[in-house]
């Protein structure tokens, strides 16, 4: 209990002093998250609302791969990156090895298939009722279409917060493929962690609560969002 | 609208769950469709509707007899109700912003519509606090906001208290009456068949078995299985 208390007293003093170390740490943790969640939103959206909306061969395997895909362990992830990247592998020329945007591709590939997966269980529960309705309306098939996004946007929205969520609290694959290198790669997740193996509580849970704090502001951002739009 | 059916079918593989050779609606009457589940019966409104196309044979909307769905004069309220993520003012108002109506022409059709059905109180409610008979008179509000020709029915009233059936009742026939709106309701239920329809049609197996009106039809039915069905026997 001592360490937790005093991890929350560091946490405010960390924060008031404006320690320009947790700052960008702070920064980069933000940016990669952030990146790889528009990033896959562009992705994961788009192929979502698709396979929700048309049948093609092979559609039901793909459906189980994406699904397989939502709850794969991140450090498959790190490594499958890595292999790609480093500087022996296919993509090796292109200097991405331990680099921020090694740790945004990493991020893309596990936050992806749950954007895609939970979009497709939104389109695919509500079109066709949203399709018989706006039939039933006399909305022609532009004013259909324009409708089903209307009403997708707070399931599209949660699955978005659930892709952040994601993102914003992975460690595994960014600590393969970034390295956790000070001013270049560290971000609060591999930072913790390696707070934690060095045995500085303190330190480990004040960064732990900042984390806890911005993914907490930032999920009632977009809740806002959503309660507005509802 | 009057509506004609000619050697309608309706099949899915091998199975047909749909079959009649003829069957009129004339403009402004009110039909009730009976019959026990799998009947044919949410098929054939489906198929009026234009949500679903038959197989084989022709349906005719109107007087001279078109056979394009117009889609802009007939609507469909369902069992479930499908509200529209917003508030229940809004989900009334959709038709009428679809059809380009102003804004004040809108308001006061939705005033108008709302007072009739009870809503006053919840025009700003969210549509997903609401609760299940709400729900049905707001779908209801939302079908006739734009004075359909055409309004078809299926079992609006399956899941609803009997004071909202019979609001929601009172509401179908004095539109049918006051608009010459057509009305073709699903229905379980044969004492809501005897207090509002005009017509009713018995269909079993996809095909229709009688018609008639439904004073005579549901007191003496002429078909064994009509009277099979009213004193509640098993149909195979």
């Amino acid at each position: 209990m001592q360490e937790i208390a005093r991890g929350l007293q560091e946490a405010i003093k960390m924060l008031l002093s404006f320690d320009p170390e947790i700052y960008e740490i702070v920064g980069l943790s933000l940016r990669v998250s952030l990146s790889s969640v528009i990033i896959s939103t562009c992705l994961g959206v788009p192929i979502g609302v698709l396979l929700g909306l048309y049948d093609f061969p092979g559609k039901r395997a793909l459906i189980r791969t994406i699904y397989t895909l939502m709850s794969l362990p991140p450090v498959i992830a790190g490594l499958v990156v890595f292999l790609f990247i480093m500087r022996k592998g296919p993509l090796g020329f292109m200097g991405l090895s331990f680099t921020p945007t090694a740790m945004i591709v990493a991020q893309v590939c596990l936050v992806t298939p749950i954007i895609t997966g939970l979009t497709y269980n939104i389109v695919k529960d509500k079109a066709d009722r949203v399709r018989r309705l706006a039939l039933t309306l006399g909305a022609g098939r532009r004013e259909s279409v324009k409708l089903l996004i209307y009403e997708l946007r707070v399931g599209i929205l949660a699955a978005i917060v659930t892709g952040f969520g994601r993102a914003i609290s992975e460690v595994g694959a960014v600590m393969l493929v970034g390295g956790n290198i000070v001013g270049k790669t560290r971000v609060m997740t591999t930072y913790i962690a390696q707070l934690q193996r060095m045995g500085n509580y303190d330190r480990a849970i004040a960064v732990g609560l900042v984390l806890l704090l911005i993914a907490f502001t930032i999920n009632a951002i977009l809740y806002n969002i959503q309660e507005k739009n509802a | 609208m009057k509506i004609k059916i000619e050697n309608i079918k309706k099949t899915y593989g091998e199975r047909t769950v749909l079959d009649i050779e003829e069957l009129s609606v004339e403009e402004g009457s009110l039909l009730g469709v009976i019959g026990p589940n799998g009947a044919g019966k949410s098929t054939l409104l489906n198929i009026i509707a234009g949500i679903e196309r038959q197989t084989e044979g022709k349906l005719y909307y109107g007087e001279n007899r078109s056979e394009t769905i117009p889609y802009r004069e007939i609507t469909m309220v369902f069992q479930s109700p499908y509200l529209l993520h917003t508030t229940a003012e809004k989900n009334i108002a959709y038709p009428l912003k679809l059809r380009g109506w102003q804004d004040a022409a809108i308001n006061k059709r939705v005033e108008e519509l709302t007072e009739e059905l009870g809503l006053v109180r919840l025009r700003k409610q969210k549509a997903w606090t609401l609760s299940s008979g709400e729900m049905q008179k707001v779908a209801l509000a939302r079908a006739l906001s734009f004075r359909p020709k055409l309004l078809l029915l299926d079992e609006p009233t399956a899941n609803i208290d009997p004071a909202t059936t019979g609001e929601l009742e009172r509401m179908m026939t004095k539109i049918n009456e006051r608009e010459g709106t057509t009305i073709i309701i699903i229905t379980h239920n044969l004492s809501q068949a005897k207090r509002i329809c005009q017509n009713t049609a018995l269909l079993h197996n996809g095909k229709l078995v009688e018609e008639g009106p439904a004073s005579v039809l549901l007191k003496q039915p002429k078909d064994p299985i009509t009277q099979a069905f009213i004193n509640g026997e098993l149909l195979i």
